[in-house]
């Protein structure tokens, strides 16, 4: 079993995989509250 | 249906289940047949992760909730990825390293054994009343499609489930979930492109998007504090984060899924894809609720969706009265198109003045043909009080059925199929792992043989089938059926994730605290259900920090009684008998792998 701080394949590093995750999630929002806004 | 529908929906469950069957082959023991060998690569684990959680339910009665309440609903996700991060960060590693079968025995590493055995009790009452609703849903399509008894076609879909989940193991499982969950997928996509292609000649997409805006169907964010708002974006945020770190970190069917990840990188990766996909793909199922909500602005609906409950009152005393507002409802219909193509037909020459007295007419209409609908169903009430008034479930069957060309609509019941085995296998193969390993291998025969425990497994899992089978029989009037399972977690998810809270996070707090903290909780979240109006996205907030505060109060006391500090090491006599499991998760590094063989 490898260990738990092994990198991630992508972006070099857990934490900033984490914060590729949750900026996904704040863009997201942002592009559903401009949605709403065009079709209210 | 037609034959090539039947050749379609057959054709994919054929393939389903002998790809199930011819992947979950050879295992020989416990470890293969409930944990896949730990061998699973991120896709797989992701796709299983999702697939699980996306039931029947999701595809039957999700669009329904958008026709009727919008798109609001997609709040509830917003939590999600920061669990997923949360959980990457704390749970994966450590279950992991220990080589746990369940999430729930950890907790006897952590606190002790009573500890573990209530928590997965819980899990066991909750999930097995869920999973009866996940068989429940598509036999509510197979009813509707062939005018069966749901009696008849939910024990018909259950044993179905129930050979090929028995048979197969978590091997089959997760691997048929990767195949089910392209399938739905691919539904879902032609779905949302026949809502588009099926609008009238001079209605585009971003026309329907307007006229289903104009009506309240695209709210996806709201931004206002309500308590008494059952979605928006705060209770979404945080009610939806405390459901998915309770739903993902503590239902064993999810901690199943990663817990076959080949390594903690894998684990992670699965769970964090799942964090960054779900928002979207429930904003797209959705949208494609508004959409058939926009088409119907268009094309006459039925004045209530379910045909079984309007056929039966059509052949009642109150047939023609039924008859009579089924044809004013008609006429408002007509007038409500008409207004809604002079609202497109405005918006599209962008004559303000226009779009506002259209608009105002297509929401006079509207407002006719709902309050004709609504004397319609007192009608409904009138005939059989008992009458199911509530069409949510049947909305996008009934356009799927009517509207879409012979082909695709075996496609999309295949699709619902799918989803229905997906998460009910996930749910079974838990249920079976959490009633072996934490139940019948901890309490009542402790020295049994690998095979003695995987022939139990296997009669787990199947009795846990007929079970939800059994259960499904009585879940037709719970609602809208992906609300009733949400209620019905959020009733237990609060304990649960304090629970697990506590074990991660407050070292200094013992099992005797954690196990009488969960019976307050769970006492005072049950309250909150029966006596109180609070949104049921709030009894995981109330339910877990009631646990945690007793819980702290609870040790507090404790520590008092044997004249320690609370803190100290030497606070209760319980902290010092458990104190290497206590840091355990402070020393992860240390701890040796035998422990995944270790007696439990």
């Amino acid at each position: 079993m490898e260990a738990s701080e092994s990198p991630p394949p992508v972006l070099g590093s857990w934490q900033r995989l984490y914060m590729f995750v949750i900026a996904e999630l704040a863009i997201l929002i942002l592009l559903f509250y401009l949605f709403t806004k065009a079709f209210e | 249906m037609k034959t090539p529908d039947w050749i379609v929906l057959g054709g994919t469950l054929l393939s389903i289940v002998l790809y199930g069957l011819y992947k979950g082959r050879g295992s020989s023991n416990l470890k293969g047949y409930l944990l896949a060998d730990r061998k699973m690569r991120w896709f797989a684990v992701a796709l299983s992760i999702m697939a699980t959680q996306a039931s029947a339910v999701t595809f039957t009665s999700t669009p329904g909730q958008a026709y009727v309440d919008g798109m609001r609903f997609v709040q509830f996700y917003f939590g999600l990825p920061l669990a997923m991060v949360i959980l990457s960060i704390t749970a994966v590693p450590i279950y992991h390293k220990l080589g746990v079968y369940t999430a729930y025995e950890y907790l006897e590493h952590r606190f002790d054994v009573k500890t573990r055995t209530l928590t997965s009790i819980i899990f066991l009452i909750q999930r097995g009343l869920a999973v009866g609703i996940t068989i429940y849903a598509p036999s509510l399509v197979l009813s509707v499609m062939l005018g069966w008894d749901i009696r008849l076609t939910s024990t018909l879909i259950g044993g179905i489930i129930i050979v090929y989940t028995t048979s197969g193991g978590v091997k089959a499982v997760n691997w048929t979930d990767v195949q089910q969950m392209i399938i739905i997928m691919a539904g879902m996509v032609v779905a949302f492109v026949m809502t588009i292609v099926l609008l009238p000649k001079n209605v585009g997409f971003i026309d329907a998007l307007h006229v289903a805006g104009g009506m309240g169907r695209l709210n996806a964010i709201d931004f206002s504090f309500d308590l008494h708002s059952r979605y928006n974006f705060w209770s979404g945020l945080v009610g939806g984060l405390f459901v998915a770190l309770a739903y993902f970190g503590t239902d064993q069917s999810q901690v199943q899924r990663y817990l076959t990840g080949a390594s903690v990188t894998q684990s992670r990766l699965g769970l964090l894809f799942n964090g960054m996909a779900k928002v979207p793909m429930q904003f797209f199922i959705l949208l494609i609720g508004a959409m058939v909500f926009a088409f119907f602005q268009f094309e006459r609906p039925p004045i209530f969706f379910n045909p079984v409950e309007v056929e039966k009152v059509r052949q009642s005393e109150h047939g023609g009265q039924f008859l009579e507002t089924e044809q004013r409802y008609n006429q408002a219909l007509d007038r409500k198109s008409a207004a809604a193509i002079e609202y497109v037909e405005a918006r599209k020459l962008s004559d303000e003045g226009n779009i506002a007295i259209t608009q105002s007419k297509f929401l006079v209409a509207s407002h006719q043909a709902e309050e004709i609908r609504a004397e319609g169903i007192k009608i409904l009430q009138a005939n059989d009080p008992q009458a199911d008034t509530n069409d949510t479930n049947y909305i996008f069957l009934t356009f799927v059925m009517k509207y879409l060309p012979v082909g695709l609509v075996g496609l999309l019941f295949a699709c619902i199929f799918a989803a229905s085995m997906s998460s009910t296998s996930g749910e079974l193969s838990a249920l079976a792992a959490c009633s072996v390993v934490d139940v019948y291998r901890r309490h009542i025969n402790k020295e049994g043989e690998e095979k003695h425990y995987l022939l139990v497994s296997r009669l787990a899992m199947a009795c846990w089938g007929v079970y939800a089978v059994f259960f499904a029989q009585y879940a037709s009037r719970l609602g809208s059926l992906i609300e009733a399972v949400n209620i019905l977690g959020s009733l237990f998810y609060g304990t649960m994730l304090a629970i697990f809270l506590i074990a991660f996070y407050l070292k200094w707090i013992g099992g005797t605290a954690t196990f009488w903290a969960a019976f307050a909780g769970e006492i005072v979240v049950l309250c909150c259900y029966f006596f109180t109006s609070i949104p049921w996205l709030w009894y995981n907030v109330v339910g877990c920090v009631v646990v945690l505060a007793v819980a702290i109060v609870l040790q507090m006391f404790l520590a008092g009684r044997h004249g320690g500090a609370v803190f100290s090491s030497k606070a209760e006599p319980e902290r010092v008998k458990t104190k290497s499991l206590i840091d355990f998760p402070m020393r992860l590094s240390s701890v040796p792998h035998t422990l995944e063989s270790r007696s439990l």
